[in-house]
């Protein structure tokens, strides 16, 4: 399932004096299994920009394909395109509402025309895939820890068995160890069920460890599309629109600029050690 | 992204009335409007207007934007001017079909439009010139008598300025829910009435629930910030009356003078 | 005598079926005692849940020890006497930028503390413009709070506890809801306080880049203090910092795993400058023997 955005433009308080483009000229393809990150600063049109891949938002120009078809077109069935390309917004826990855990997860299933038993069927699933255990299912979902809340309400988005996966900022507040739990469960998510993972982050450091390829945005425009590598070897230009490296990068320039023979790439934790290791002579 | 919100209607502009303090705002706007309910009396009519017509070129607010506040009333305009003019019995001037226009008809009609006319634009004019916070303000220090009464002033006043700053907050967060919803497929469009209200539910739980959460912590921190209601506070921006003021209730006894005189001693001519 | 004393502060939590009988008690805070000094920066680490925010909570008088006394300057939280001298006195700053602004201006926002406090009408706008300086505000002043970004929010909250002179503040995971960006000017003004204004700071966080300077850290779990001593004695127990799942400084973990790879890496190294230098060191002892 091919997402492609065409040429997508976008602007708020359109035809006010106040126009502003949200997104310019944003071109790119998402092929199946792919983990992508988001990255840009606050303001740079990510947002918008994930609006637009299950057709929350449409463009002002331009189109978006999904498995081939225009999604902009009239008639195109957007209820359907919601359940194959699963939205998580930020502090998803906000949404949640019915009475029970269980309850609130089978809403999404029930709304794609399930019948209860099937819609259940895959709420169990998805409580399971993010990893809530049976105890909780006929809590209020509002007695549950910040941290299980927030798995609560991905399970919501996950039980429609989206295709395409995309979190905007899920870790936002949560402290580190439900932080790294939650970004391995997505991982586990995309090894296993082969679902493709688009996500919106602002830790650059998770950004390097998780995905494959980096999408930057900067003032409504898409500013690079590459490799995580690739992207981060920018990171001069990265620092100027208000972003950076992961701070691993900057210790392998300041070797390198201090004479060691270090190759300046490495931009995970894992990458640095074994580098630095490597020139001195050493391995772990 | 904040979508702008016009509460009230404000209209930013310099102007003496916008510098006034808000409670002459307060007092005259009620004071006009009990003033255009004392006569009916052509003359006095005139006097209203001239004085609206004033206040009017004080303002600075372009006359289109004063205007607007009739809209909303337009379907009332209409139907007081219809039932006025067909339906009070009098000296017949014209007749269509089966309705009637009499003199007295007609009189009142043209009355009660223009005093409502009037009490819309003068009323108007308060709105677009005052911030709703300093309306707040006013409306604090003008009721403040009602204290005898232990009516909580303070308290209104506080909440009313709470809701507005939470109000564009909570539309935001609402714009938010709506659409985590519609990720999950829900539809707030098609069916009848019943399911219509129903798909509310997943709106308006969660709403509840963030507006209590924030008025929660906003407690806390004003208690954390030393609020314990309205003794033995001072104010940062404390209501002062300038020489504009002054003028500005001079103008108005002035007006209500004129009105008393044209009401009582000018004889009516129609 | 320290600005914030605590002495086996123990705070329980009390849950309430519906009929108003106990269901259980949950211990948020065990047996704290912490000794804090005027003009100190100290940071407070821990997982949510360990009882961190039940403690700061105690600093304000929002919350009343089960067991145990907190001075504040000399004065017991449990004082009602003494209440609105106390949180004069430690002001606080919470998570959430939007729900603690209670002014539709920037400027009245700020004057809502001495407001409340009684201070003269001159007095007031004197206060709001020396603390919107203070955070760097001051331009912004006229504007609407619900236009500003997150930091640019807890900047205005912060002078907002300033304005009323506290000699301490506290700051209950300031950045927390925050970006990378708003992270760092709130916590660049905050230090400014702290060495500027001799300002004691109190800041409650998980997020350990932020800590680096503070001058003492205390590590909370399960409600007590597990861990305490400077960021240097801290972050050279790596293993026990992670064996508490707490996060370490990018940099402090990278000396870590080389020394765990047979790199002679000093411990608790917390910038990247040091780990350079270490690096750099090292590189020529190693040229020497050859």
């Amino acid at each position: 399932m091919k997402l492609i955005a065409d040429h997508v433009t976008y602007q708020y308080n359109k035809g006010t004096e106040q126009e502003i483009y949200a997104l310019k000229d944003v071109n790119f393809v998402i092929r199946p299994g792919e983990f992508i990150g988001l990255i840009g600063h606050t303001g740079s049109g990510k947002s918008t920009l994930v609006q637009h891949l299950n057709g929350l938002l449409m463009p002002d120009a331009g189109t978006i394909y999904f498995d081939g078809e225009d999604i902009t077109e009239k008639g195109y069935d957007k209820k359907k395109l919601r359940s194959k390309v699963g939205l998580v917004f930020q502090y998803p826990e906000h949404q949640l509402f019915e009475e029970t855990v269980f309850a609130d997860v089978c809403f999404g299933p029930k709304n794609m025309g399930l019948s209860r038993k099937e819609a259940e069927l895959k709420a169990y699933e998805a409580l399971k895939k993010v990893g809530v255990e049976e105890i909780y299912f006929d809590q209020s979902p509002f007695d549950l820890s910040g941290g299980q809340k927030r798995r609560v309400a991905i399970a919501g988005v996950l039980a429609m068995q989206p295709e395409i996966l995309v979190l905007d900022e899920p870790t936002a507040g949560l402290d580190p160890k439900g932080r790294k739990e939650l970004l391995e469960r997505i991982r586990k998510l995309r090894e296993k069920d082969g679902i493709t993972v688009i996500l919106v982050s602002h830790s650059m450091e998770d950004v390097a460890e998780y995905v494959d390829r980096i999408m930057v945005m900067n003032e409504g425009r898409l500013l690079y599309d590459a490799p995580t590598k690739e992207v981060f070897s920018h990171y001069k230009e990265l620092e100027e629109i208000g972003l950076m490296a992961p701070q691993v990068t900057y210790v392998m320039r300041d070797l390198e600029e201090a004479g060691l023979p270090v190759s300046t790439e490495a931009t995970t934790l894992t990458q640095a050690r074994d580098e630095i290791l490597k020139a001195f002579g050493r391995k772990m | 992204m904040i979508r702008e919100i016009t509460l009230g209607q404000y209209y930013q502009a310099d102007s003496v009335v916008h510098r006034m303090d808000p409670r002459t705002k307060l007092i005259l706007t009620f004071g006009y409007i009990v003033s255009l309910f004392l006569f009916t009396n052509v003359y006095v009519y005139v006097c209203a207007a001239v004085f609206l017509l004033v206040a009017v070129k004080a303002c600075k607010v372009p006359f289109r934007f004063i205007v607007r506040g009739l809209r909303t009333v337009m379907v009332l305009l209409f139907v007081t001017v219809f039932f006025n003019m067909f339906l009070i019995k009098g000296e017949p001037l014209l007749t269509v079909y089966r309705f009637t226009v009499t003199r007295e008809g007609l009189r009142m009609a043209v009355f009660t439009s223009s005093r409502l006319v009037m009490l819309i634009l003068g009323s108007s004019i308060m709105t677009l010139t005052t911030t709703p916070n300093n309306l707040t303000d006013g409306l604090e220090s003008v009721l403040k008598p009602l204290k005898l009464f232990k009516a909580p002033v303070h308290e209104m006043a506080m909440m009313m300025s709470i809701a507005l700053r939470f109000i564009p907050i909570l539309m935001e967060e609402t714009d938010k829910i709506m659409k985590a919803q519609l990720a999950r497929g829900a539809d707030f469009e098609s069916g009848n009435l019943i399911k219509k209200a129903k798909s509310l539910v997943p709106i308006l739980v969660p709403l509840f629930i963030s507006a209590f959460r924030r008025a929660n912590d906003l407690g806390m921190a004003m208690e954390a910030r030393c609020y314990r209601g309205g003794e033995g506070r001072t104010k940062m921006k404390p209501l002062k009356y300038a020489a504009r003021d002054y003028a500005a209730y001079i103008y108005f006894v002035i007006y209500i003078l004129l009105i008393v005189v044209a009401g009582n001693w000018i004889p009516k001519f129609w | 005598m320290g600005i914030i004393k605590t002495s086996k502060l123990i705070f329980d939590y009390i849950r309430r079926d519906e009929e108003g009988n106990v269901e259980g008690i949950t211990r948020a805070v065990d047996e704290v005692s912490l000794d804090i000094r005027q003009g100190e920066f100290v940071a407070i680490l821990g997982h949510n849940g360990s009882g961190k925010s039940t403690f700061a909570k105690h600093l304000n008088a929002i919350l009343y020890p089960t067991e145990g006394t907190v001075l504040v300057d000399g004065n017991d939280t449990t004082d009602d006497e003494k209440i609105w001298e106390i949180r004069q006195c430690a002001g606080m700053v919470f998570q959430n930028p939007d729900n603690q602004i209670i002014g539709q201006v920037v400027e009245e926002d700020v004057g809502f503390g001495p407001e409340n406090m009684g201070v003269p009408t001159k007095e007031i706008w004197e206060r709001v413009e020396e603390s919107l300086k203070a955070v760097g505000m001051w331009s912004y002043r006229k504007h609407s709070p619900n236009k500003l970004s997150g930091g640019q929010k807890q900047r205005v909250s912060i002078a907002g506890v300033i304005a009323m002179h506290p000699k301490c503040i506290v700051l209950d995971e300031p950045t927390a809801m925050l970006d990378p960006i708003g992270r760092k000017e709130v916590i660049r003004a905050v230090r400014a306080l702290n060495d500027v204004e001799k300002i004691t700071v109190i800041l409650i966080t998980h997020n350990m880049e932020e800590v680096v300077h503070a001058d003492r850290i205390f590590v909370m779990e399960k409600g007590k203090v597990c861990m305490s001593g400077t960021p240097k004695e801290i972050f050279s127990q790596v293993e026990a910092l992670q064996a508490l799942r707490l996060d370490v400084p990018e940099v402090t973990l990278l000396a870590h795993e080389l020394r765990r790879g047979g790199l002679d890496v000093p411990r608790g190294i917390l910038t990247r400058k040091e780990l350079v230098d270490a690096l750099v060191q090292l590189s020529k002892g190693k040229a020497d023997v050859e």
